[in-house]
């Protein structure tokens, strides 16, 4: 009776090994870390809730401002792009389910731009945005200064807009293979039932293919939130956190905490890590409850 | 919670620890050396059949993964021609890595290079924090390396607190090139006779190319910009060697001076791509580093030059300045034979420092500048005037420009108060220091 309770586990090990290796340990580490004044040469000593008093409380801080400014950037970045990350790979998807001529090839075009590093995603866009040889200004006749080339430029709202269009390019291509496959198991039956009754599209899609899809949506809802909330290579290439500071995330000014140029503080990168790690894992229980209440 | 979920955290526990221990057991039992290393060892062993110590070869590590990587390479491969008596390893790694290895690699005491680069800020921390070995008594024993020989605020500041820790490699400095063809149609080529341009040369020049909508300088790297004049105004990152001081009337002056200039239409504007304008012939003056020379080469229809930064005054002139110094990490393992091995070497590249001249470096051994093909190079003329190659000593370097730059451009293009940014910019790097062992 014993062994066949441990033959699943054996089975999960591989994984669990992994997740602990990789993920537990290092996470417990670093909420450890958060506590003390690590500078990554000398021995950790504990300090209490010091770190955090300096980024939560004390507002003559310097830390004070980058932790709720990096922040706040952080959640306006999630505003923006999860919204659009969600709807425009889901129409995508419903025009290509309409299977349309050669509906694989526009479903691989879509998908290449997942591929890339961000990087290559980064540069790419740097030259579409440039203000003078632009394809986008000079495409749209525009004069806007996008930000890109020199560090600290760009002009607001239009730095926001381009690091959103980019990121969207960048990753509708996940969600978009996810939703194709969610949308093919949606019951034909039931569409076609709601078209002899009488049913307009915005119907069918509201009561039937929402409805129908809603696993995986909540899915996307939940995972598209967490990667942007850790969005961190956009910014730091496209803006470099420009201009005045108003696109610099948090985990920007954690890593210059903590792998700047000058001595260490991981002590603090690491509190700003946990708070951030807070909010996500927050906004995640909240988004499943959420989708959770609906079903019910 | 449920009594499975305990279960499983209770194995996850169990397993982590099995699995750090196994690896502390078999980290026992790995040799002193990395497997790429005695691997390589052995099979020297097997040809020259000499055993006598754990590793025949100086391994060096470097920051230089990028073009400049193959250039030191080449280097090495000629030393190791030369017969020496022990042959050198060079690893390139990616700096943030690499900086992020030395506390970790010094405190195991384990597989530690015995030459590494070090950018020339990152020292006084080093230092501080007991990771390097003086070379004082090497260099004593070794002979080879003259202090004279080197460009001497490079070779300075690798004294620290009268122990010297460093061999620089190269200086890498910020300058001016210039569009030829621009300033010979505006009849200006007098402004570089000297290789010295003031503010007020380039405001005429600029006056001038208006009417043809040419910028006349560019607005760049900005913060290696502002260290350049406010090193012109007699300015200090800090006047007491911790508390920074850059919020001063020299740092405030360096900035409105420029400010000025973009607000009468001097400069480039706020989205503008300098380098590419200037590559196109739109843009009179760019103040860049020397490692962008390669890519001004590329263009074959732009003919430029090269002389100092944009100066208040010609009579002082500071192009700022950074250098790869090369030094020892603290090593259980270092003995006399390996360090004048390894100091061999860097005294042989001393000597023979074309080829990192070629990758756009100035080297900082002066010997080079016997060198005819050297002095043909557009960076070499930086050498010969060596008291204009400003490094900013300070401790806290990296905290002071980590600030400044979140405020110097934005300053420029009017987008922040000077006096405001500067104060905000010195309250972090204060900020920084105190909670900063």
């Amino acid at each position: 009776v014993r062994r066949s309770k441990i033959a699943p586990y054996l089975f999960i090990s591989p994984q669990i090994i992994l997740f602990a290796i990789f993920f537990a340990v290092p996470a417990i580490t670093g909420i450890y870390v958060a506590f003390t004044d690590w500078n990554l040469f000398e021995a950790p000593v504990f300090t209490g809730f010091k770190n955090f008093y300096e980024i939560l409380f004390n507002k003559d801080s310097t830390f004070y401002m980058q932790f709720h400014n990096g922040l706040w950037n952080t959640v306006q970045f999630v505003i923006y792009t999860v919204p659009i990350c969600i709807i425009v790979p889901l129409l995508m998807a419903m025009a290509l389910n309409t299977k349309l001529v050669a509906y694989k090839f526009f479903q691989s075009v879509y998908y290449l731009p997942s591929l890339l590093s961000i990087s290559a995603v980064v540069l790419t866009w740097v030259f579409m945005f440039n203000k003078n040889n632009g394809l986008i200004n000079n495409v749209f006749n525009l004069d806007v200064i996008w930000g890109g080339v020199s560090r600290g430029g760009g002009q607001q709202p239009y730095t926001w807009i381009a690091l959103v269009i980019l990121t969207v390019w960048w990753c509708i291509g996940g969600n978009l293979i996810i939703y194709m496959a969610a949308l093919s198991g949606v019951s034909k039956d039931l569409v076609e039932a709601a078209c002899i009754d009488g049913a307009n599209s915005l119907q069918k899609f509201l009561h039937i293919i929402i409805p129908g899809i809603k696993n995986p949506l909540t899915y996307t809802f939940v995972l598209t939130t967490i990667a942007q909330f850790n969005i961190f290579g956009q910014p730091f290439m496209f803006s470099t956190g420009g201009p005045s500071e108003s696109t610099y995330v948090l985990i920007m000014y954690i890593r210059t905490l903590a792998f700047g140029s000058g001595e260490p503080q991981a002590g603090l990168a690491s509190a700003m890590s946990v708070m951030l790690g807070l909010c996500i894992l927050v906004v995640s229980i909240f988004q499943y409850a959420f989708m959770r209440e609906k079903e019910n | 919670m449920s009594k499975k979920f305990l279960k499983l955290v209770a194995l996850i526990c169990a397993m982590a620890l099995a699995f750090s221990l196994a690896a502390c057991g078999t980290k026992k039992e790995k040799p002193a050396d990395s497997n790429a290393t005695s691997a390589e060892t052995k099979k020297d062993t097997v040809k020259t059949d000499v055993a006598k110590t754990s590793s025949k070869e100086v391994e060096f590590w470097s920051v230089f993964t990028g073009p400049d990587g193959a250039n030191m390479q080449k280097m090495v491969d000629e030393y190791n021609k030369t017969n020496p008596a022990m042959k050198v390893k060079h690893r390139p790694i990616l700096g943030d890595d690499l900086y992020a290895k030395i506390p970790t690699m010094v405190a195991s005491g384990k597989n530690i290079p015995d030459l590494c680069v070090n950018h020339v800020e990152r020292l006084p921390l080093f230092v501080e924090k007991d990771m390097l070995i003086p070379l004082d008594g090497y260099l004593a024993k070794n002979g080879k390396i003259k202090p004279e020989n080197y460009v001497k605020t490079a070779w300075d500041m690798g004294t620290i607190s009268g122990k010297h820790y460093s061999v620089p490699l190269d200086v890498h400095s910020f300058l001016t090139y210039y569009n030829e063809d621009l300033l010979k149609k505006y009849n200006a080529m007098n402004v570089i006779e000297d290789k010295k341009i003031t503010f007020d040369e380039i405001k005429q020049v600029a006056q001038a190319a208006k009417k043809d909508k040419i910028k006349g300088v560019g607005v760049t790297w900005m913060r290696v910009c502002f260290l350049s004049w406010f090193a012109d105004l007699g300015g200090k990152l800090s006047e007491d060697g911790t508390n920074p001081s850059f919020n001063s009337e020299a740092g405030i002056k360096a900035l409105q001076n420029f400010k000025d200039m973009h607000d009468q239409g001097f400069t480039t504007v706020d989205g503008d791509d300098p380098v590419q304008l200037f590559k196109a012939g739109k843009l009179v003056f760019l103040p860049e580093g020397i490692w962008m020379k390669s890519g001004l080469d590329e263009v074959k229809t732009l003919k430029y030059g090269t002389a100092n930064m944009p100066s208040f005054d010609i009579k002082t002139v500071n192009n700022w300045t950074s250098s790869h110094q090369i030094v020892m990490l603290k090593n259980p393992n270092m003995t006399e034979e390996r360090a004048n091995a390894a100091l061999d070497f860097l005294a042989w590249v001393g000597e023979n420092s074309l080829e990192w001249a070629k990758a756009g470096q100035n080297p900082a051994s002066l010997k080079i500048l016997e060198n005819a093909e050297y002095k043909s190079m557009k960076q070499s003329f930086l050498l010969t005037m060596p008291e204009t190659l400003k490094i900013h000593n300070y401790k806290y370097y990296g905290f002071a420009v980590e600030a400044l730059d979140k405020v110097v451009t934005d300053a420029i293009f009017g987008k922040a108060d000077i006096k405001k940014g500067l104060e905000k910019a010195q309250k972090e790097t204060a900020d920084r220091i105190k909670v900063g062992k």
